[in-house]
C-alpha cells in the first residue's frame, strides 16, 4: 500500500491542478493482486480515436497468447489541460487493467515508471486535409487563410514548432480544437482553410461526418511528417507481461496482421515501430 | 476502474435511497426556523449561515467566548465521520441548532450540532456517467465546499450540473433543476449563494472539450428555478476589449473562466463578485491568443444581480502561461476612514499569493502586496495594470521556466479571513515552485489530455518552510504584512478569525491550531487524526460556543509533501469533523 501509496503521491506531483486541487482518496486504490488465470482484463479510451481498430488488435494479442481478452471500456473526457486524468490512470491500472491499448508512445507521454509502455504495434501519421480542390500541399494555402489543429496532439506541435521558426507573414494562424467534428464542420464552412489532425481521425470523419467526403489529404510541406506510434501500457510490477505482449506484437507485424488492420480500417502509416 | 465504481456507487446509492429522509428522528426538532432574507443580508452570531458566514465572505464570527484566555481550555464536544472518501473541502453550515454538512457525490447530513446525532441524510443519485466521462467522477469525489440554506430549504449544486433544493427539515428533495448538460462535461464544483431572492451559482468544467466557449455565472429563481440570467467568462459580446484579449481565436475554441470559489455579495449596491479561473489551453503557444490577456480569465467580476451585466472587471494575471488561475475569495470590506466608508474588495486572488485591494464600487485598483515567492508578477501600475515577466513565457514547444508560485500555489482553495477587530487578512498559503513547459501530452494516440508539463514542486531558494499564514493589514491605502507565520507543513485550511481575537486553521501535520490575531503567536494547538481540511468554523448554542474542524484527505499536503518529509502524511483519508466547545464552567 505504501509503495502504491507513493507512486500515486509521485504521479500528482506532475499533474495539473485546478483553482480546486483534486487528488486520489487513498482508500480508492485496491491493494490486491488480480489472479486472472488464462484471462486478461484490457482497457480502453472510449474517446480513443482508434478504439475498434485498437480491440481487435488487443484481441489479436490474447489470441497469440493464449489469453482470454476480457474488454473493458476505459475512461476518457477529460479537460484539455489534463486535470484529473493521472488520477483515474492511475487508479484504472492499479485497480483494473492489465494492459491500455492505444496509448501514444512518445518522450513526452504523460506517464511515470509506475507504468510500462510496450512495443509500438502501429505507426500513423498526422495529415492535412483541406476541402479546396486545387490545394496540393499546405504551402498551397495562402497566408491569410486559417488552419485548424488537433488540441494538444503532436501534430499540433510539430505545426508549432515549424511556425515559430518562420516569420509571422509566412504562418497560417491556428486555432486549437478539441472537437473533430467541429473542425472538419469549420473546414467545409470555409471558416479555416484546413485541419492537422491523426489520420485515423480523418478516416473516421471521412465515414461519419456529413460532407466529409470532400476533404481530401495534401502533402506536408512545409512542415515535416509527424508520426505517432501507437502501443499499450501495463503495470510496471508486470514485466513478465510486458514481455509476453512485446513478443506477440512482433509476431503480430512480421505474418501481416497488423498490416491487414489498418488496411481494414483505412489507416495510414506502417505496423510495428 | 471506473465503470466498476460508477456501477457500485449506483447500486449503493440505490441501496441507501431507503435512508434519505429522517433516518434518526430522535433530535429531529418539530419546527425549524425559517432562513429568512433578513438573516442573511445580517447573519445572527450563534449561526454559521452560508459558507463563509457572511455575504462579505469574511470568514469572520462575532462569537468571543472561546477566546486567547479560554482556547487552552477546549475540549472534545463530538466528532462525526464523513459519509464519503474524498477532497476535504466541506463547509459546514449551522442554524437553528442544526448543522447541515456535504460530502463529496453530493451527500448532505443534518446532524444535531449539540450532540452530532444525524437527523437525516441525503444522497444525491448520480447519473451513470458514461465511461466518456470519467472528469465528472473524479470531480465527485471532491468534497464540494458549499451549500446554501434559505426558508426552510437547503440548496445544493451537483457534479452533474444540477441544483437541488431540499427541505431542511428531512432531507426530502423539493425540487431540482438541470442547468447544463453533464455530457457536455459540465460539472457543479462550488456551491451557491442566495441573494435577492436568486440562486447565483457557477458553473465548472469549462477546460473540457464540449464545453469550449462556454463558462458561465448563473442566477435563477430560489423558488421556481427559472433561469434569469448567466454570464459567460470567456464571450462578452458586449465589451470589444474582452473579444479582441483572445486575439483571433473565436469563442468556440476558447477555454477556461471557471470560477471556483463561491462568491460575495453587496446588498446595498446589488452586487456579486466572483473570481474568475485560468484560461485553456493554459500556454498562449497552444491556445493561439498570442500576447492577448484573454479576459475575463484571472480577473473579478463584479456583476449587477439584477440584470447579469457586467458592472466592472479588475484582471489580476494577463496572459496566464503557468495555471496560476485567480478564482479565490473576494471578500468584502467595509471602513471608516475620515469620517466617510470606504467600501473596499480584498483577495489573494490567485495562485501567486499577492493580495490586492479594490474601490468595490467602482474595480479601481488600490494597492496589492506579495506573500510568498513569486516570479510572474514584475510590477503593477498606479492605474493598477498589471506587467507579467515576460521571460517566463515559452516561445518554443518543450521551453522550460522554474515559476513561482507553483500550479499548486501558493495560494490555492483554502480561503483566508478578515478580522475588523485587527483590520487584518489572514491567508493560508504555500511557498512552492515548479518548472511549467508547453509540450504535447497525448495518451490515447491523437487524443490530448494536456499541454502543459509540470515539474514536482519544490520549495524557493532559501526557503524551508512550506506553510505560511500571513497576516496583511488592510486600509485604502496601503497594506502590509503584520506577522508572518511560517512552518514546515503547508497549509490545509482555510482559516476562521472571530471576535476572541484568535484565527483558526490547520495543516499537513493534523495540527488545528489558534494564533493571537495581534502578534501571530500559537495559543492552542490540537493534533488530530488526519490533516485539517475544508473551513473551520463556529457557532452557538445554549450558551456555548462551538468550534467545528473538518479534518481528512488533503492534496495541498499531498502536493508538497516531499518538503516536510519527516511529517508522515496518513494513508487513510480519515475524512471526519471533530467539534470542540469548552467546558461548562469556562463558558
Amino acid at each position: 500500500m505504501f509503495r502504491f501509496l507513493a507512486v500515486g503521491l509521485a504521479l500528482l506531483a506532475t499533474t495539473a491542478a485546478f483553482g480546486q486541487s483534486s487528488g486520489i482518496p487513498p482508500e480508492e486504490m485496491n491493494n490486491t493482486r488480480r489472479l486472472a488465470g488464462d484471462a486478461i482484463n484490457v482497457c480502453f479510451d472510449v474517446t480513443s480515436l482508434a478504439r475498434p481498430f485498437d480491440e481487435e488488435i488487443a484481441k489479436a494479442i490474447g489470441d497469440a497468447l493464449f489469453l482470454q481478452v476480457n474488454v473493458i471500456e476505459g475512461f476518457g473526457g477529460f479537460p484539455l489541460n489534463g486535470d484529473g486524468f493521472i488520477d483515474e490512470l492511475t487508479l484504472a491500472m492499479n485497480n483494473t487493467c492489465d494492459m491500455f491499448m492505444g496509448v501514444s508512445i512518445s518522450a513526452n507521454s504523460p506517464l511515470s515508471d509506475a507504468f510500462s509502455l510496450t512495443r509500438p504495434y502501429a505507426t500513423m501519421p498526422f495529415v492535412i486535409a483541406v476541402a479546396e480542390p486545387d490545394w496540393q500541399s499546405l504551402g498551397d494555402i495562402p497566408k491569410d487563410r486559417k488552419l485548424g489543429t488537433a488540441m494538444a496532439s503532436l501534430g499540433e506541435m510539430n505545426y508549432i514548432t515549424w511556425a515559430q521558426q518562420q516569420a509571422k507573414p509566412d504562418r497560417w494562424i491556428r486555432f486549437p480544437y478539441a472537437d473533430f467534428d467541429k473542425m472538419a464542420t469549420r473546414v467545409l464552412d470555409g471558416t479555416i482553410a484546413g485541419m492537422i489532425l491523426w489520420q485515423p481521425a480523418l478516416a473516421r470523419l471521412q465515414k461519419e461526418h456529413p460532407g466529409a467526403d470532400k476533404l481530401r489529404i495534401v502533402a506536408n510541406d512545409p512542415i515535416p511528417v509527424a508520426d505517432i506510434n501507437v502501443g499499450a501500457l501495463v503495470s510496471s510490477r508486470n514485466t513478465f507481461l510486458r514481455s509476453q505482449v512485446d513478443q506477440a506484437i512482433d509476431a503480430l507485424v512480421q505474418d501481416g496482421t497488423i498490416a491487414a488492420l489498418m488496411e481494414k480500417y483505412g489507416y495510414e502509416g506502417h505496423a510495428g515501430e | 476502474m471506473k465503470i466498476d465504481l460508477m456501477k457500485s456507487l449506483l447500486v449503493a446509492t440505490t441501496a441507501l435511497l431507503a435512508l434519505s429522509g429522517p433516518v434518526h428522528a430522535q433530535d429531529a426538532k418539530p419546527a425549524y426556523a425559517p432562513v429568512t432574507d433578513e438573516m442573511l443580508a445580517n447573519p445572527p452570531a450563534q449561526d454559521w449561515l452560508m459558507y463563509r458566514g457572511a455575504y462579505n465572505n469574511q470568514g469572520y464570527s462575532a462569537l468571543d467566548l472561546i477566546n486567547k484566555d479560554t482556547v487552552g481550555k477546549l475540549q472534545l464536544a463530538w466528532a462525526w465521520p464523513m459519509a464519503e472518501a474524498g477532497i476535504q473541502e466541506t463547509a459546514p453550515l449551522v442554524h437553528d441548532g442544526i448543522m447541515f454538512l456535504q460530502t463529496n457525490n453530493n451527500i448532505v447530513e443534518a446532524l444535531n450540532a449539540k450532540t452530532g446525532d444525524l437527523i437525516w441524510q441525503y444522497r444525491h443519485v448520480l447519473p451513470e456517467i458514461p465511461a466518456s466521462w470519467s472528469y465528472q467522477a473524479n470531480q465527485a469525489r471532491r468534497q464540494k465546499n458549499s451549500i446554501a440554506l434559505y426558508q426552510d430549504k437547503v440548496i445544493l449544486t451537483t457534479a452533474d450540473a444540477k441544483i437541488v433544493v431540499l427541505s431542511a427539515v428531512d432531507g426530502k428533495v423539493v425540487w431540482e433543476k438541470q442547468v447544463l448538460d453533464y455530457n457536455l462535461g459540465y460539472s457543479y464544483t462550488v456551491g451557491p449563494i442566495i441573494a435577492d431572492g436568486k440562486i447565483i451559482t457557477a458553473i465548472s468544467g469549462c477546460s473540457i472539450a464540449g464545453t469550449a466557449g462556454g463558462c458561465y455565472i448563473f442566477a435563477h429563481d430560489v423558488n421556481t428555478g427559472d433561469e434569469l440570467w448567466r454570464f459567460n467568462t470567456i464571450d462578452d459580446p458586449n465589451n470589444p476589449k474582452q473579444e479582441a484579449s483572445w486575439g483571433d481565436v473565436p469563442a468556440e475554441n476558447r477555454w477556461g473562466g471557471t470560477p471556483w470559489t463561491t462568491g460575495s455579495y453587496d446588498p446595498a449596491t446589488k452586487t456579486t463578485f466572483w473570481g474568475i479561473g485560468m484560461p485553456g489551453p493554459y500556454s498562449e503557444l497552444i491556445r493561439g491568443s498570442g500576447d492577448g490577456s484573454v479576459l475575463y480569465t484571472n480577473s473579478t467580476l463584479a456583476i449587477d444581480i439584477e440584470t447579469g451585466k457586467l458592472k466592472w472587471y479588475y484582471q489580476h494575471l494577463p496572459r496566464d502561461n503557468w495555471d496560476l488561475d485567480s478564482p479565490y475569495e473576494r471578500i468584502l470590506v467595509d471602513q471608516d476612514v475620515d469620517g466617510k466608508t470606504q467600501h473596499l474588495l480584498v483577495t489573494a486572488a490567485g495562485k501567486n499569493g499577492i493580495v490586492f485591494a479594490l474601490d468595490r464600487d467602482t474595480g479601481k485598483y488600490l494597492w496589492h502586496k506579495d506573500t510568498v515567492v513569486q516570479n510572474v508578477v514584475k510590477s503593477i501600475d498606479p492605474d493598477g495594470t498589471v506587467n507579467i515577466n515576460t521571460d517566463l513565457i515559452s516561445k518554443a514547444v518543450g521551453e522550460e521556466h522554474l515559476v513561482c508560485a507553483s500550479v499548486s500555489g501558493g495560494k490555492l482553495w483554502m480561503t483566508g479571513s478578515y478580522s475588523p477587530l485587527t483590520q487584518a487578512y489572514y491567508v493560508p498559503l504555500t511557498e512552492a515552485c515548479n518548472t511549467v513547459a508547453p509540450t504535447q501530452t497525448e495518451f490515447t494516440a491523437g487524443n490530448a489530455v494536456g499541454a502543459v508539463k509540470f515539474g514536482p514542486r519544490v520549495l524557493p531558494e532559501g526557503i524551508t518552510d512550506a506553510g505560511l499564514l500571513d497576516a496583511v493589514s488592510i486600509n485604502p491605502t496601503q497594506g502590509d504584512h503584520i506577522w508572518q507565520a511560517r512552518s514546515r507543513p503547508s497549509m490545509t485550511s482555510s482559516v476562521l478569525a472571530t471576535a476572541g481575537g484568535l484565527v483558526f486553521g490547520g495543516d499537513a501535520a493534523r495540527d488545528i491550531k489558534a494564533w493571537d490575531q495581534k502578534t501571530g503567536d500559537i495559543v492552542w494547538t490540537q493534533r488530530l487524526n488526519a490533516p485539517v481540511g475544508g473551513y473551520p468554523s463556529t457557532y452557538e448554542i445554549d450558551g456555548e460556543q462551538y468550534l467545528v474542524v473538518p479534518t481528512g484527505y488533503s492534496n495541498a499536503a499531498s502536493s508538497i509533501s516531499s518538503a516536510f518529509p519527516e511529517i508522515p502524511l496518513p494513508t487513510g483519508s480519515g475524512n471526519s469533523i471533530f467539534v470542540f466547545k469548552l467546558p461548562k464552567a469556562t463558558n
